[in-house]
């Protein structure tokens, strides 16, 4: 077996393995501490209106704050949305999932895709900057977060090294022409699969029990989250 | 009238607090052993999720009002659950093989570190969990910290103090049911009917050491309140103390103790409402904690004098007059509102008298701290951030052009006053049961 053949094949769905068993240890790890329910009166019983409002609310800021340079509210806006745009949106990316799957979608157009890519490279650039240099974000940060910048920085980085012609020409052909950069990108992305459950990418999921439980909170008081 | 001299011996007072305080040598080894059997009895499901998903974005150091004054980094909220998170990450975390294999245990030294974290520089005022895109809940980490350090012994000597005198003597600053008695003779004498004691009340009104030592105005106009709505109400000897050191100070026993008191005497009485006085922190810790610690729903409502002057004006039952076009802002005391929901109902009384009522930006629960609740008030080291925080306050108030700010919290009250002697700020600090007392319709 090649090189190519092993990264699209059994490491791959190596990789799926951890990412989902470990998904699932971290969360059951969790849910399966206590819970103390509330003993005092209610204010308001719809918490769990609360609770679901509070997670799409959360994802504005809330005004009110005073406005921060060097926290850059809207820099995260550019990586999570470039990242979404780049993994889900590149016809490449949706053949893969089909070729497992079976389930497609249409996928966005190549300028798009590339500027989405190169916005996401520079935005996770400058957050690492605020990190090293941001003395509040010094002072907190740990390896999980360097780490994780860079897991998540070494798919974009290797994936752009792969495109060297349209997409539809990629779409168009059934032989891969470039297999090494295709590996490297492979790897990457089986990597970010394997941390994924281990570091604080975990909060893709985690803000929602988080954003929840506080809107739950709040409303039980009777104030607004 | 407020009498200064009183005011000044209060202060004095405090300054030599931390003198009282018992204290007892304890090995290092069993600080930490003590910190952390606190922690991991706190710790559940919805504290895991809260250490689980902060992303270090920082974006909470925006909402803390003594990060803001001091540009300090040591004071962003997170960092001050980072021992939490490492007991939670070696000893709970579904992680916690290999966490254990990088994060190193916590030490006696890192705990004394935390003191200034977590008693000084946090009112555990809430407002960061505002600001976090994730909604962890970081005054609560705060509260079980406070709790595992008070555990170690380490919790401020002035807060210790007053908790070990409530604890032992059931007094706090001196004040027990002789004092409360003396109080309210005071008042009889004015010609005033003031229940005391009585077997069966509908209502028990709570009133507090600052409020029968130094704001005597407060209990006077909530006794005025009470018998213009014609209440079967009394005070009760056996619990009319509604501060609860143990809950400032961390102790959790003591915070059982002070609270079940109260609850005691309510059920004993058959009230049907325990009206909770102008003091912050008692709010939460009966309304929203009380059950908690009694172990079960309490049979009784509980209210803040704010939310019940509210309550009943609105409903029509309190008629009051009007109190000028006055220029005034209020000051959300952040356990009543942040912490306790009592948000409108403050204003509504505020409304009802008539007065130019100016909101402070931001306002209600995203409103700035006074930067002394939580105890902080009583810590002598932490007078000069509590005065930058006070800073912050006063701009804020100062913003709106109001000529007086109006209060629902003791300890809100003192902050400001203290504040203002030490900036000569000219605007006028008054509580809403005095306005609302001295404005009741004939």
């Amino acid at each position: 077996m090649d090189w190519l053949a092993l990264a699209r094949g059994p490491l791959f769905f190596l990789s799926l393995a951890i990412f989902v068993a470990g998904i699932a240890w971290r969360l059951v790890g969790i849910i399966r501490l206590s819970a103390k329910p509330s003993l005092a009166a209610p204010r308001s019983t719809a918490t769990a209106t609360a609770a679901a409002r509070t997670v799409f609310a959360r994802m504005l800021p809330r005004p009110g704050f005073h406005p921060s340079a060097t926290l850059a509210t809207i820099n995260p806006y550019i990586y999570h949305l470039g990242l979404a745009v780049v993994v889900f949106g590149y016809l490449p990316h949706i053949d893969f999932v089909k070729r497992l799957t079976g389930a497609g979608w249409p996928a966005l157009p190549d300028w798009l895709v590339y500027l989405a890519a190169g916005a996401t490279i520079v935005s996770l650039a400058i957050a690492l900057l605020f990190r090293l240099t941001d003395p509040v974000l010094k002072l907190i940060s740990r390896a999980d977060d360097y780490v994780t910048w860079i897991i998540t920085m070494l798919p974009l980085l290797t994936g752009m090294a792969v495109i060297l012609e349209p997409s539809s020409a990629v779409h168009a052909r059934e032989t891969i022409v470039y297999p090494a950069t295709l590996v490297i990108h492979l790897l990457s992305v089986e990597l970010l699969l394997v941390w994924f459950p281990f570091g604080k990418l975990m909060h893709a999921l985690l803000f929602i029990p988080g954003r929840a439980q506080l809107g739950a909170f709040n409303a039980r008081r009777g104030v607004p989250s | 009238m407020i009498d200064y001299k009183v005011f000044r011996q209060f202060g004095d007072a405090i300054a030599h607090l931390g003198e009282m305080a018992q204290k007892s040598e304890i090995p290092d080894e069993q600080r930490v052993r003590r910190a952390k059997q606190v922690m991991l009895s706190k710790i559940d499901r919805q504290m895991a999720v809260d250490l689980e998903a902060c992303v270090k974005c920082g974006y909470c150091s925006e909402a803390c009002h003594f990060f803001v004054q001091t540009n300090e980094p040591k004071y962003v909220p997170t960092r001050k659950l980072d021992l939490l998170r490492r007991v939670y990450g070696r000893e709970v975390s579904p992680l916690r093989f290999v966490r254990r294999l990088f994060d190193a245990e916590i030490t006696a030294d890192e705990l004394r570190k935390w003191q200034e974290l977590v008693y000084d520089s946090c009112t555990e005022c809430g407002r960061c969990s505002y600001a976090c895109p994730m909604g962890i809940n970081i005054a609560r980490g705060v509260n079980i910290m406070r709790e595992a350090l008070a555990a170690a012994g380490l919790a401020p000597d002035e807060l210790a103090a007053v908790a070990q005198e409530q604890e032992q003597r059931g007094t706090v600053f001196g004040v027990g049911p002789k004092e409360l008695q003396a109080a309210i003779a005071k008042l009889r004498e004015s010609g005033l009917d003031v229940p005391l004691d009585k077997p069966k009340a509908d209502v028990l009104v709570l009133t507090t050491v600052i409020d029968i030592l130094l704001f005597q105005d407060a209990l006077l106009a909530t006794v005025k309140i009470m018998n213009h709505l014609g209440l079967n109400w009394t005070f009760r000897t056996g619990g009319f103390e509604a501060a609860n050191f143990g809950l400032l100070s961390g102790m959790e026993d003591l915070q059982r103790q002070a609270s079940r008191k109260i609850i005691d005497e309510a059920i004993a009485i058959g009230a049907k409402t325990v009206i909770v006085p102008e003091c912050g922190h008692a709010y939460p810790a009966l309304r929203w904690e009380g059950a908690a610690m009694a172990g079960k729903p309490l049979p009784f409502e509980v209210l803040a004098i704010s939310e019940f002057l509210g309550r009943e004006i609105k409903a029509g039952r309190l008629k009051v007059k009007s109190a000028g076009a006055r220029k005034l802002t209020y000051h959300d005391a952040c356990k009543l509102g942040r912490h306790g929901g009592v948000i409108e109902e403050p204003r509504d009384a505020l409304r009802a008298l008539g007065v130019d009522l100016r909101e402070t930006d931001p306002t209600a629960e995203m409103n700035w701290c006074c930067g002394g609740g939580a105890g902080i008030f009583l810590i002598n080291r932490a007078a000069g951030l509590r005065q930058k925080a006070f800073e912050l306050k006063q701009q804020q108030i100062d913003a709106t052009g109001a000529e007086s700010v109006v209060i629902s919290c003791g300890s809100c009250r003192l902050n400001l006053m203290n504040g203002q002697a030490n900036s000569r700020w000219p605007v006028a600090i008054e509580s809403l049961v005095e306005l609302v007392g001295s404005h009741l319709a004939d």
